[in-house]
């Protein structure tokens, strides 16, 4: 035991030397949270509303398809009856009231959001109804948002890899380093989400001042996760840091057991996911006005699975042949599974089949587990099969981690 | 305290280390000598369980390897060829760190750190980042890490490499003080005056194979009481050759030659410095030219150029 907590400490302190890389990995989840959250400042969720949200594409691109996709999926398909309709029709329809908001999606729409280049929504919404075309304004700002983050953020990257599948040809070492290290600057310099969106919405008539529906409360478990997985990946790269340093060498011919040095790793790294994930859930529930009872159940889930995610991290890390591989399969492996797994969009916003993975990813599994905590009707509503299912795989986890350390990594 | 039997060590196809033994006792330092590539850190590696012998034994106080390693570990302290350390976590948490590994604990761990701070003569850098240290410094704290513990035995691979003289004093000074205190002390090296200062027995490898094994002393005597004359010029083929079988004819019976390679020639013979002027002469008449003499009393260095025609640092 005073040997876990030794390689715990050890750990601690090397890793609070560098606060800035905690900063980000807590930064980011909390820009795009506070972002999301001031487009929908939250209030208490009623009656489901349904309406009508009639859409002129005059674009017709993939990009158009997908914003209008988005009202046509999960949770918001329920609330929102897609209508394709041309100009006329829709405007007679507005003026009739039978709609809830006309969107309008000019040509070259998708073309422009492409290149970045600014371009107009044009969404009229009807000033007789108050829920429902505030819900549409959001989404689709949220939508448009979401969207220009990611493009602002990797869209170098998006454009090469496009490139790579276009010409078919192999992707050379020293690109892809080249590549992760860009994502991995862009990450850092955080600057960059700061910039102002290239899309605008423009709303022809607003309605009054209307109720406003905790849709940002869908995001927060999202958030939550990702702020989780680049922690529990980032930290997992430490395994090559001791390799590199020749301290696992070293260790490996002590009379010391090698499973505890990677629980006191674990220990650490728990630390600090509860740290990290503390700050995100509290200011989440303070935000968004939950019930504090929920808190530490959520946190308790959201901290045993960030430990399972870290020793599988690991043990992924290990498998690859240099440090720079792994950290380009660590990041080849996060960002699908954020993206899948609800947190750049949540899984109720998603095609239903991309939900459906969504769901079975480890960090969409535990998002939508913890979805089920915070909106529960009373506190410790995650089953203890879930529970158990998730202490399994982090023990696996161990496992898995522990056998490859002691076979090989430690020594070479 | 390390008794290796017929250590062999195979990666794939390459054999790094052949039928090795040796014996190495408490209170004494014992030498691994051999030039880079000679298998010195493979045979330290079988020794502290970083790699499986592929054939042969090991057992470190008393303890066998392959049946008892956390035992044999426990003896153990090591202090690897390349740096092992934490660049970013305090000087003293390094070495309480790897107290902690081989189980010290409390106040024993406490006071057994500060005492070893002092000895590698950090003491006032307890607090610094070793990624700050000058490359001596570095390697005192990786020799520190290796004994707060107070290993019986010790195994040091090639410690001195890259090191300032001073450090380096400080580092053979730490080595005889843990010999004296009675550890056993396993050495590598490629440099014949480190064996020859701290070394009381030693085995001198190449390419995996035990060469020689004795004290310095009884090494020596294999060489005789002769000197190495290493000459640089020209010599034509044949023309050495020539010039030693006529001084050899004029009573210089134990001259040899023991390389030679176009434009140096090395000998041994007994008391040089009186026949250096018959040496020269009898090249001039054969038609070689010599730019350059260098006379040497007998030492480790000839014998491994003896035993394997070349230098031990190329
Ligand atoms: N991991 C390895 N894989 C393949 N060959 C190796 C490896 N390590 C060492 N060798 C080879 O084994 C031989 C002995 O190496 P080593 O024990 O490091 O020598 P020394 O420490 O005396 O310089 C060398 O020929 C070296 O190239
Ligand atoms: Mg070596």
């Amino acid at each position: 035991m005073s040997f876990i907590l030794s390689a715990a400490a050890k750990d601690l302190r090397r890793w609070w030397r560098d606060p800035m890389v905690l900063l980000v990995w807590l930064g980011i989840p909390l820009l795009i949270g506070g972002l999301i959250t001031s487009l929908m400042s939250g209030g208490g969720s009623g009656v489901r509303p349904t309406g009508v949200l009639l859409v002129v594409d005059q674009d017709d691109s993939l990009v158009s398809r997908a914003v209008t996709g988005m009202f046509g999926q999960g949770e918001l398909a329920e609330m929102i009856t897609l209508k394709a309709v041309s100009i006329e029709d829709g405007r007679t329809q507005m003026d009739a009231g039978d709609a809830s908001a006309l969107l309008v999606i000019p040509a070259g729409f998708g073309e422009a959001w492409l290149r970045e280049q600014p371009a107009t929504l044009t969404l009229r919404t009807n000033p007789a109804q108050k829920i429902l075309p505030q819900i549409i304004t959001e989404g689709l700002e949220l939508l448009l948002d979401a969207g220009f983050y990611a493009q602002r953020a990797f869209g170098e990257e998006i454009k090469v890899i496009a490139d790579w599948r276009e010409t078919g040809r192999e992707a050379e070492a020293g690109r892809i380093d080249a590549i992760v290290a860009a994502v991995r600057d862009r990450l850092e310099s955080v600057k960059a989400y700061l910039l102002p969106p290239a899309v605008t919405v423009e709303l022809v008539e607003t309605g009054q001042e209307a109720d406003k529906v905790s849709l940002a409360l869908l995001f927060l478990p999202g958030i939550v996760l990702m702020a989780v997985m680049f922690t529990a990946s980032g930290l997992a790269s430490d395994i090559w840091e001791e390799r590199e340093q020749g301290t696992l060498r070293r260790l490996s011919s002590s009379p010391q057991d090698i499973v505890k040095f990677l629980l006191g790793k674990t220990l650490a790294a728990t630390l600090v996911l509860f740290c990290i994930t503390g700050i995100t859930l509290v200011l989440g529930f303070a935000l968004h006005g939950m019930a504090w009872s929920r808190l530490a159940p959520a946190l308790a889930w959201t901290v045993l699975s960030g430990a399972g995610l870290f020793l599988w991290f690991a043990a992924v890390q290990m498998l690859a042949p240099t440090r720079r591989a792994a950290g380009l399969i660590s990041s080849i492996i996060v960002f699908p599974l954020l993206m899948a797994g609800g947190s750049f969009f949540p899984l109720a916003a998603l095609p239903d089949w991309i939900a459906a993975f969504g769901r079975l990813t480890p960090n969409g599994f535990v998002a939508e587990q913890l979805t089920s905590e915070i909106t529960s009707a009373a506190g410790w509503a995650i089953t203890p099969a879930s529970w158990g299912l998730i202490l399994l795989i982090g023990i696996a986890g161990l496992g898995v981690a522990a056998t490859q350390l002691s076979r090989g990594f430690a020594q070479r | 305290m390390i008794a290796v039997d017929s250590l062999r060590r195979l990666y794939g196809d390459v054999v790094a280390v052949e039928d090795v033994s040796f014996r190495a006792g408490e209170g004494m330092v014992f030498g691994l000598l051999g030039p880079n590539g000679a298998g010195k850190s493979t045979v330290i590696n079988c020794i502290s369980g970083l790699l499986k012998p592929s054939s042969g034994h090991v057992s470190v106080a008393g303890f066998d390897l392959q049946r008892e390693p956390r035992k044999a570990r426990s003896a153990l302290g090591v202090v690897p060829q390349e740096l092992a350390l934490y660049e970013d976590l305090p000087a003293v948490e390094n070495l309480r760190y790897w107290g902690a590994a081989y189980g010290l604990k409390g106040t024993e761990l406490k006071t057994r750190v500060e005492e070893v701070l002092g000895y590698i003569g950090l003491g006032d850098r307890a607090k610094d980042l070793p990624k700050t240290f000058s490359g001596g410094m570095k390697r005192r704290l990786n020799f520190g890490c290796g004994i707060v513990h107070r290993p019986r035995v010790l195994l040091l691979d090639e410690p001195t490499v890259g090191v300032d003289p001073q450090s380096r004093e400080r580092l053979f000074a730490m080595v005889e003080e843990q010999r004296d205190a009675g550890a056993c002390v396993l050495y590598t090296t490629h440099y014949m005056e480190e064996a020859e200062r701290l070394c009381n027995q030693l085995v001198i490898i190449d390419h995996g194979r035990v060469l020689a094994a004795g004290t310095v002393a009884g090494l020596r005597a294999k060489l005789g009481e002769r000197d190495t004359l290493l000459l640089t010029g020209d010599f034509p083929d044949g023309a050495a050759s020539r010039a030693v079988e006529r001084l050899v004819g004029n009573g210089l019976r134990d001259l040899e030659i023991i390389a030679t390679a176009g434009d140096s020639l090395k000998l041994t013979l007994s008391d040089g410095s009186r026949h250096l002027a018959a040496v020269f002469e009898a090249l001039a008449a054969v038609g070689a030219r010599v730019d350059e003499s260098n006379l040497r009393r007998p030492n480790l260095e000839t014998l491994f150029l003896k035993l394997t025609g070349k230098e031990l640092r190329a």
